[in-house]
């Protein structure tokens, strides 16, 4: 979905996406909202009611993995990307997790 | 506040505060240990009345200490946390109130901390544990001996986290400990002890607050209570100041930076895991009696006087010519607040303000110059005035700037200097067989000419010595081999290669994060907001969003010092700070909290702070939770996060990339799993209550057992009268305990209490209505101490010298010794470390080093006792006649003013270097008796001819 249609798409279901903005948290910028947005109306038909926070569970673990440089196990990681194919992230973060600092700092020490 | 460097910022700046603790040890005699009677006078020549206790302070020291061997198991931590308190017990000896207070479940706000301090230590601690299975395979294929690895379960430190069995337990044991004091030790029968464990919510610390600010605001307070709070947090500090409370000490383990920790493999000092070689362990004493003996000193307590800090701000804050009547209590409180920018524990610091860059001592400087323009203070009684603080706020921001450009102006010639002399290190370490010390080379026509050697004989001796050593290592390590049973062939080459090898590398690799903010060059705000939000620096509604955030923070942390927790669900959503040049149009953006909210329940916050790694401690369902992926909340249990380093350079020192927990989404999955909990883990979910125990001594104990032969299930309220003015409601404990009821105890190796003397009862603080305000004020009928520290005009008043007050007591009688003291002590001292335990004065120093005796051992001992290196205030103070004698001057050479004066005291210095020079003969060897007596009586001529130094000059005093 180009932005373009996201746009649309709010605009032929108002009701969704008033519900899906409900899901913003304070803190995320629009940026990561965006991302995240794309993310929950992508798959929201395959996640009705009973199950929407686990949808918001896997938006998280998307969310968390591409804007905060969060790991998690490669099965579900690999899930989440599938569900977010197509979602471009102009300028995504870079990060180091604690397991590659601690390398590095090991590495440094005794090499 | 988690500032570690706050403390040392504030001792150093404010040293008359500190005061060391005496403590009585207990005596031995024939084997029989005879306690110490704790109803005795306080050795430290005060009287506490309540003695507060933040319990986690002891229980993680307790459990995993970091200086001596980890106990075995469960039991002997719960001992070792008992022996801790009654140490504390001793110290302090309150008279009245013994306060317990174990952390329960936190508000909302310090989640964030609390789940990046468990997500390192789950992680610090797998790490460990592989580096030590690592080491042990290498120590072991290389020949070393290891202890055997005792199989015991790694402790792992979360579960000191309300809500986990441990903490159950703890709560169960610390009950059966003070009955069991409150029965047999006399120091505790007339005190009211109050347990306050882990299932009662709120911060040990912050519940301990609470008991003092409901205990002031109700009529009965004795305004003149002596508080004595025990805990390292530097925020304890703050809350002592915050409640105006007159005598307000605090107790903490004196910090010792560079303590030697024993090898987590092989349980030996003096090396780190990593340089852990498995050599056999040296026999302590001639039949190893000292094996289990601790070689590093026990950890010693000092007392931090509030009441002296409450003098120093005084004088730092007392502003002249205000537009408004000034208030000195007031000025506190704002001086509070503004330390809550430089760190806290729930709010990151702003980027600006660092302790270590005096940036408090700023904050106090710029807020003098404010002040006059805000027309009052920014605080009342934890409330902040926005319009004010939006004031001081523009003022720092105007600095923040050159601030950037500074710290990176310092950083930079800091680094410079360390390498170069680095460098010059380098260039002066010759080859090993190059001598060193007298004996080293010297170039010719250098600045120091060649000197006669001195003392050849000594330093032959130490260089030999030296050279031993590196055999002995050698020697031990093949010992270590043969008891292994493997040949010495392979190993020994390997592990010289080794050595040599991390050496040289060693010197170079210092780890240098990358800075891609870099907040000295233009740009650094944009730059800042795009690495650490991921946003644009034009993104105004977001950067208010943040600044919005960070002013409710502030405004909730006050409120929680002063007042009490104004919301348990409002947390700071973000990683980072926004600058001082952002809080601008502050006024109005914040009105107030949610009111009624409700702290979570153990297991829930359990489950708000754990990583999937220590699910073990919660219930098989909850626990799927954390790494089910079909898990409604598996968001929250990331395996691994980011670390950003942000300027620091280990990773225990950066800021932790965590995802903040959907609470919404955590109660909803959770009332799923919720019938799952056993009764037992309903029990351990539930909200508990504060405990009161007295003895069968105290007046209030036949009250409650009247209560508990009534079976009154309501409220009661205490009598005033019988506990000091202590008020607070009791109510029937379902399972307590109560005389003559024999108490169980729950660790094998101590005795049940078969004739138990105490009673325990629920209790609850006084209750005050929802919008009461506590008042930040002295009480009347306080009174305030008297001052401590040397009035500023002590030198006009013409009232002789100064004495300045070394403990709490003004008139301190100061112990002495006489000359067979001083030749007693000679004879035991360590000669090495004479010299920092007396103290060289500087004059001396400068004429004994690199003069020509400069190899000579310094001479110290003829300034025993007489003179100390100025340490502001702390002088020995009978020391100093207040009358001079009437030969001082005339004896005393140095204190002669004149032409001569040099010339002579030089005089007097040679025949000081003769015998010294005698005596370094000899003196290396076990003592003699003549040496020391001639040591001695040379002390004493010299020290009585040292008089009182003409204080103006010598001595600055500010």
């Amino acid at each position: 979905m180009a932005t373009m249609d996201v746009e649309d798409f709010i605009g032929q279901n108002r009701q969704l996406s008033d519900l899906v903005e409900t899901f913003r948290s304070f803190s995320e910028s629009e940026k990561q909202w965006k991302g995240r947005r794309e993310f929950l109306f992508r798959n929201i038909n395959d996640y009705e009611d009973p199950h929407l926070d686990q949808l918001l569970a896997l938006s998280m673990v998307w969310a968390n993995h591409v804007f905060l440089g969060c790991r998690y196990d490669a099965v579900l990681l690999e899930k989440v990307r599938e569900m977010a194919e197509g979602i471009v992230v102009e300028d995504a973060p870079v990060f180091k997790t604690r397991d590659e600092v601690i390398k590095q700092q090991q590495q440094k020490s005794c090499k | 506040m988690g500032v570690p460097a706050f403390f040392r910022w504030l001792s150093r700046k404010y040293p008359s505060i500190i005061v060391h603790c005496l403590e009585e040890k207990a005596k031995e005699y024939n084997g029989f240990k005879i306690p110490v009677d704790t109803s005795k006078p306080n050795p430290n020549e005060v009287e506490f009345d309540n003695l507060y206790l933040d319990m986690n302070g002891i229980i993680h020291p307790c459990t995993h200490p970091e200086d001596k061997p980890a106990p075995k198991n469960e039991d002997e931590m719960m001992v070792a946390i008992f022996e801790y308190i009654d140490r504390l017990f001793n110290i302090v000896r309150p008279r009245r109130v013994l306060y317990m207070a174990i952390d329960g479940v936190a508000p909302r706000a310090k989640m964030n901390q609390q789940r990046s301090r468990r997500f390192r230590a789950s992680k610090e601690g797998v790490e460990l544990t592989e580096e030590k299975n690592k080491m042990r395979e290498e120590v072991i294929q290389r020949g070393g001996y290891l202890p055997p690895d005792e199989i015991k379960e790694r402790f792992d430190s979360n579960c000191i986290t309300p809500g986990t069995e441990f903490m159950d337990n703890l709560a169960k044991c610390l009950r059966y400990y003070v009955a069991d004091r409150l029965t047999n030790d006399p120091g505790w029968h007339n005190i009211t002890v109050f347990l306050s464990d882990a299932s009662v919510p709120g911060e040990g610390e912050h519940k301990i607050m609470d008991f003092i600010r409901r205990q002031r605001a109700q009529p009965n307070h004795d305004p003149n209570t002596h508080h004595c709070l025990c805990g390292a947090d530097a925020d304890l500090i703050m809350l002592g100041l915050a409640t105006h409370e007159p005598n307000f000490t605090i107790i903490r383990e004196e910090f010792k930076p560079n303590k030697p920790r024993p090898c987590a493999l092989c349980s030996q000092m003096g090396h780190e895991i990593k340089d852990c070689q498995g050599m056999a362990r040296e026999k302590q004493g001639e039949h190893d009696e000292f094996a289990d003996t601790v070689p590093v000193s026990e950890q010693e307590f000092i007392f931090i006087r509030l009441a002296v800090l409450r003098e120093y701000l005084e004088r730092e804050l007392t502003m002249a010519s205000l537009p408004f009547p000034f208030d000195f209590e007031r000025s506190v409180d704002d001086w509070v607040f503004m330390c809550f920018f430089v760190g806290n524990d729930f709010l990151p610091h702003l980027p600006s303000l660092e302790i270590r860059e005096g940036a408090i001592d700023r904050l106090v400087g710029i807020y003098k110059d404010v002040v006059h323009k805000t027309g009052g203070y920014l605080t009342e009684n934890g409330f902040v005035n926005l319009e004010r603080v939006e004031l001081i706020m523009q003022a720092v921001g105007v600095a923040e700037d050159n601030i950037f450009k500074k710290r990176k102006d310092d950083d930079e010639s800091f680094k410079r200097r360390m390498k170069e002399k680095k460098k010059r290190m380098k260039a002066e370490q010759g080859p090993s067989f190059v001598p060193g010390g007298q004996f080293a080379p010297q170039a010719l026509g250098g600045r120091d000419r060649p000197m006669a050697v001195q003392n050849a004989r000594q330093a032959a001796y130490e260089m030999r010595m030296k050279g031993n050593q590196r055999n002995q290592e050698a020697a031990q390590s093949l010992r270590a081999m043969m008891k292994n049973g493997k040949s010495p062939a392979g190993g020994s080459e390997d592990m010289d290669s080794r050595g040599v090898k991390r050496k040289a590398e060693d010197s170079d690799s210092e780890p240098e994060p990358e800075d891609n903010v870099r907040l000295w060059e233009e740009g650094w705000k944009q730059r800042y907001y795009k690495t650490k939000f991921d946003v644009d620096a034009t993104d105004d509604e977001f950067r208010k969003k943040v600044v919005q955030s960070y002013v409710e923070g502030l405004c909730w942390v006050l409120r929680y010092y002063y007042q009490g927790c104004a919301s348990w669900k409002w947390y700071f959503p973000f990683h980072y700070a926004p600058f001082a040049f952002d809080f601008k149009d502050i006024k109005g953006m914040f009105n107030n909290f949610e009111k009624g909210t409700k702290p979570f329940k153990p297991l829930e916050q359990l489950m708000g702070v754990f990583p999937a790694a220590s699910g073990n401690f919660l219930p098989q369902t909850w626990r799927a939770l954390m790494t089910d992926p079909e898990s409604s909340i598996i968001d929250f249990y990331p395996d691994d996060f980011a670390i950003d380093l942000n300027g620091k350079k280990y990773a225990w020192q950066g800021v932790a990339l965590l995802p903040f927990v959907d609470e919404r989404r955590l109660r909803a999955a959770l009332a799923d799993v919720y019938p799952d909990l056993s009764p037992e883990e309903v029990r351990r979910n539930s909200l508990g209550s504060d405990v009161l125990f007295v003895g069968k001594s105290h007046p209030l104990c036949d009250f409650i057992r009247e209560l508990y032969r009534a079976e009154s299930h309501e409220d009661t309220e205490i009598p005033a009268e019988l506990c000091h003015g202590i008020q607070g409601i009791l109510n029937l404990d379902e399972d307590p305990i109560l005389p003559d009821k024999p108490v169980e105890s729950p660790i094998p190796t101590l005795r049940d209490i078969s004739s138990n003397c105490a009673i325990g009862i629920k209790f609850k603080d006084p209750q005050y209505d929802d919008g009461f305000v506590f008042k930040a004020v002295v009480l009347p009928g306080a009174k305030i101490p008297n001052k401590v520290l040397k009035p500023g005009d002590w030198e006009q008043s013409n009232r002789g010298p100064w004495r300045p007050q070394l403990g709490f007591n003004p008139n301190r009688q100061q112990a002495h010794l006489d000359q067979s003291g001083f030749r007693k002590l000679n004879h035991y001292v360590d000669r090495n470390q004479g010299a920092g335990q007396y103290g060289s004065g500087p004059p001396f120093e400068a004429q004994h080093r690199g003069g020509q005796y400069s190899n000579a051992p310094p001479p110290r001992n003829y300034q025993q006792g007489n003179y100390r290196p100025p340490q502001r205030d702390h002088y020995p103070q009978n020391q100093y006649p207040r009358t001079p004698p009437v030969n001082a001057i005339a004896a005393n050479p140095r204190f002669q003013h004149g032409a001569h004066g040099w010339d002579r005291a030089m005089q007097s210095q040679s025949t000081a270097y003769q015998q010294n020079q005698e005596r370094g003969r000899g003196g290396w060897r076990p003592p003699h008796n003549q040496q020391d007596s001639r040591r001695g009586g040379h002390q004493q001529g010299f020290g009585q001819g040292y008089g009182l130094p003409p204080p103006s000059r010598r001595y600055n005093w500010n």
